[in-house]
């Protein structure tokens, strides 16, 4: 039965974004303000003598130990003197200014001209105004062709139907800095409209990048910002983004998966106000307004951070850096080397979209309404009505319903990937030589001597991997634009691939047989395909 | 009114038992049975047929129509079987919506359902959370047995959800003192499988003392049974101390105590006899099932693989028992 509710014309709302501006970040101001002051009456840790405290204690932490000192440190330190003194009017004072500074450093912008720019006519004119040497026109060139490079597919149609009813949520995998350009072209080629997203500040530190990620919907999220207040305000301006409509993007993962495993343990973030901004909207008398999350997998050939990222995975398991700021993506040259290396290659980067969920996990039907796990209509705002049908307040419960929505993303993830030739190759060489050592701890596969991988047995296992994946979509399935390749082909293309991009050679190809040469590398890839059992367990 | 109705689906002797304790304590208690016969028999004679000592007055009523609890309860307990949750709770989501709230009070594993994967065994939540259009379902457990709880005596079960909604609101509608207190958890999965288990070890308690062993060896298969449950717990997500509270030993020493059929069945297997329905009790599932899960997981069980192997008849009694020990002295 189609829906009722109107559809919308599928649009650029972000055009609207510079004028709207001001009134969002009003907003954020508005409602951060009078739930801390409303929460100060409580005391204690609420009061906003603590509050502003945190705020000054952690700046004050923060730049002394920055390498740049300078006058905003005499700032937080004069904030912390006079607070003992403030009254409570001046307190509230203070809380307004704080918030709106942050807001204003968190705030995006969005430029119909450069979106334009990106676009369309954008790649060859780049190569006039960014092409100081000849490594950047060679390197941007290729994003005249980005069309062919970057292939979106899967729920693409139902995402884009969503899009026109709702507002959508895009959820994707997380593997590189590149992912938030990718996706960004993705979505393009898609025919689905462009979305604000928060990036890490340091993300901003490239001129090249910084330049399009501030013009096109990002907002800067600074992570080295660890106090309440400051998670308040980014939270509240993701909430009020999505009550008024602007698509978002969020990584549910959080930062780039270190080992490229395919995510399992998602840590939300962000994606929590989602909730939060639904219950809004049927609290403000719209239960028809819906939001939709919508599943992706960003799925590279190559990784421009591939060395950094299983370095840091591989030194501090579990434990891996926060933020890292010394990888591939901070060295321009490297950046131009994705280009002219990663995307000269046909389909070298795949955007899977998945089945959009509603903000509690439940799937929805074409028409765009939730239905629960049985398949019966269920109406999403009773999720957060309580027992008179009010709309209920419960961060916990708000929590819960974030989690189990993770855990259905988390499902979905495996089934969403795509192999490349890239991945099924070092998932060969992986079992071939776990296989010859009788383990498959890396660590220890790391110390075992390269021996000759026979070019006859990889290829048969490579066949039977092919095999075993098409038999079981679960999985996720190989690069559509390859299917039919012959094995031999597709694993040469994965061998290359492997030995030729990164510093160091993965895979050697001697004759008859492949080295094994940095197990490292090969972990990495072999990585996306982690959840596929080996041979003999499956 | 609705929020502060209890809804009880299953007319048995667990749910009638529950809602006598809350209609006597002036909750209102709206009961579901399928079975007109046992509805009319409520309405008219205030008592139910399958617990004819409880009385049921006033504020509980019987209805033959789940539309009905749905409409009146945002609070349900579900008091069926292990056989018939993943049916009811699929019938009854037909009426629900995301505001309801679902515990169920099965100490039991769900029936496997065997469509080509294969399947050991389902925690009732997950089963439910499959039927349900809500998200907010959690378990009630504990020694509180029908005969205690329509007798008056002193009786205390755990509420266990993610959902600290569902804590609450299980806190504050069933807790009946002095008769039924309720205490609160977050470990859903600890309290479903210490439940659960602890009708598998129930079997091996009958079994113990159908060979006639000592008190020492039933003190030793009692604590070592805390143990390897904490084991498969821990391995499974839950928290380690579950095991040892009312759901775990809790539901042990009153299953034991009270001749269940769990405990019956123990005996008889001692005895020699092994019936065909001897894998039916819930007990029995949840040992195999156990055992199944103990393998995959690689936590070491001797009492409930033991339990298992005499089930499928793969052990004799004896040999059971001499694993009670255990055959590896670790510390505890």
């Amino acid at each position: 039965m189609a829906s009722d509710r109107p559809v919308r014309e599928a649009e650029n709302r972000l055009e609207h974004f510079n004028a709207d501006r001001e009134r969002l970040l009003a907003e954020v101001e508005r409602r951060v303000v009078a739930r801390r002051v409303a929460e100060s009456k409580l005391g204690g840790d609420a009061s906003l003598e603590y509050v502003l405290n945190d705020v000054a204690f952690s700046e004050i932490k923060r730049l002394e130990a920055s390498q740049k000192k300078n006058g905003a440190l005499d700032r937080w330190k004069d904030l912390s003197r006079r607070l003992m003194q403030m009254s409570e009017p001046d307190k509230e004072q203070e809380l307004r200014d704080l918030v709106r500074y942050y807001g204003r450093d968190v705030v995006g912008n969005f430029d119909p001209r450069v979106y334009k720019f990106a676009t369309g006519i954008g790649p060859s004119l780049l190569n006039t105004l960014f092409s100081p040497t000849t490594a950047f026109r060679q390197g941007f060139g290729v994003l005249g062709n980005l069309d062919q490079r970057i292939h979106p597919d899967g729920e693409v149609e139902l995402a884009r139907a969503c899009a026109e009813r709702g507002t959508v949520i895009i959820t994707p995998t997380h593997s590189s800095n590149m992912d938030s350009p990718a996706i960004g072209f993705a979505l393009m080629r898609a025919g689905l409209p462009p979305t604000t997203y928060g990036a890490g500040k340091n993300l901003f530190t490239n001129p090249f990048i910084s330049f399009f990620m501030r013009n096109l919907g990002a907002y800067r999220v600074d992570r080295r910002l660890r106090f309440e207040l400051y998670k308040d305000v980014l939270k509240e301006y993701s909430t009020v983004l999505l009550e008024h409509g602007y698509h978002s993007l969020f990584f549910p993962g959080g930062t780039r998966s270190r080992s490229n495993l395919v995510e399992k343990h998602l840590k939300l973030g962000l994606l929590g106000t989602s909730v939060t901004a639904y219950k809004n909207m049927v609290r403000e008398g719209q239960p028809n307004k819906r939001l939709y999350v919508v599943p992706a997998t960003i799925n590279y050939r190559l990784v421009l951070e591939a060395e950094t990222l299983i370095d840091d995975y591989l030194a501090e398991t579990g434990k891996s850096r926060y933020i890292i700021t010394d990888d591939e993506f901070s060295r321009v040259g490297r950046i131009v080397e994705f280009f002219r290396k990663i995307l000269a290659h046909e389909g070298s980067v795949v955007v899977r979209f998945g089945r959009p969920f509603d903000p509690f996990g439940n799937d929805i039907t074409d028409d765009g309404e939730s239905i629960d796990r049985a398949g019966r209509h269920v109406d999403p705002a009773s999720f957060i009505r309580g027992a008179s049908g009010e709309v209920a307040d419960d961060d916990q419960r708000d929590a819960e319903y974030t989690r189990a929505l993770g855990r259905r993303l988390a499902a979905v993830y495996p089934k969403l990937t795509v192999f490349h030739s890239t991945h099924l190759a070092a998932r060969v060489m992986f079992d071939a030589v776990a296989k010859r050592a009788g383990t498959r701890d890396i660590y220890r596969l790391m110390r075992v001597p390269q021996t000759p991988i026979p070019k006859v047995e990889a290829l048969a296992a490579f066949d039977r991997l092919r095999a075993r994946i098409a038999a079981t979509p679960a999985w996720g399935a190989e690069h559509p634009g390859f299917l039919t390749q012959a094995s031999a082909d597709k694993l040469a293309d994965g061998v290359r691939g492997l030995s030729t991009f990164h510093t160091r050679v993965a895979v050697e190809d001697r004759g008859d047989s492949l080295y094994a040469s940095d197990m490292k590398l090969i972990f990495y890839y072999q990585n996306r395909t982690a959840h596929i059992p080996p041979e003999s367990a499956s | 009114m609705r929020g502060d109705t209890v809804g009880i689906v299953g007319a048995g002797r667990f749910g009638t038992a529950l809602g006598s304790v809350l209609a006597r304590a002036h909750r209102r208690v709206i009961l579901w049975s399928r079975d007109p016969a046992i509805v009319d028999a409520i309405q008219t004679t205030r008592r139910c047929p399958r617990l004819p000592d409880a009385p049921l007055p006033e504020p509980l009523v019987a209805t033959a129509d789940p539309r009905e609890l749905a409409a009146e309860a945002r609070f349900v307990v579900m008091a069926v079987s292990s056989t018939n949750v993943r049916e009811r709770a699929k019938e009854l989501g037909n009426y629900l919506d995301g505001s309801h709230i679902v515990v169920h009070a099965i100490g039991a594993l769900a029936l496997p359902v065997r469509d080509g994967a294969v399947k050991s065994w389902e925690r009732v939540s997950d089963v439910m959370a499959l039927g349900l259009p809500t998200l907010k379902i959690g378990a009630i457990a504990g020694p509180a047995l029908p005969a205690d709880l329509v007798a008056g005596e002193y009786a205390s079960m755990v509420i266990a959800s993610a959902f600290d909604e569902v804590v609450a609101e299980g806190r504050r509608l069933l807790n009946a003192p002095p008769q039924l207190r309720l205490y609160s958890s977050k470990d859903l999965a600890g309290v479903e499988l210490a439940s659960a288990l602890a009708g598998a070890y129930t079997v091996a308690l009958g079994l113990c003392d159908g060979l006639g062993m000592g008190a020492g060896p039933r003190a030793v298969l009692i604590t070592r049974a805390v143990a390897e449950a904490s084991r498969l717990g821990q391995a499974s997500g839950a928290e380690a101390r579950t095991f040892a509270g009312l759901a775990g030993l809790g539901n042990l020493l009153v299953r034991a105590s009270n001749r269940s059929v769990d405990y019956e069945l123990g005996r008889r297997l001692a005895e020699g006899v092994v019936s065909a329905d001897s894998q039916r009790t819930e007990g029995a599932r949840a040992a195999i099932a156990g055992a199944e899960l103990a393998a995959k997981l690689r936590v070491r069980m001797p009492v409930l693989t033991g339990v298992a192997a005499v089930l499928s008849g793969r052990a004799e009694p004896r040999e059971a028992a001499a694993l009670v020990g255990d055959t590896v002295a670790v510390e505890e």
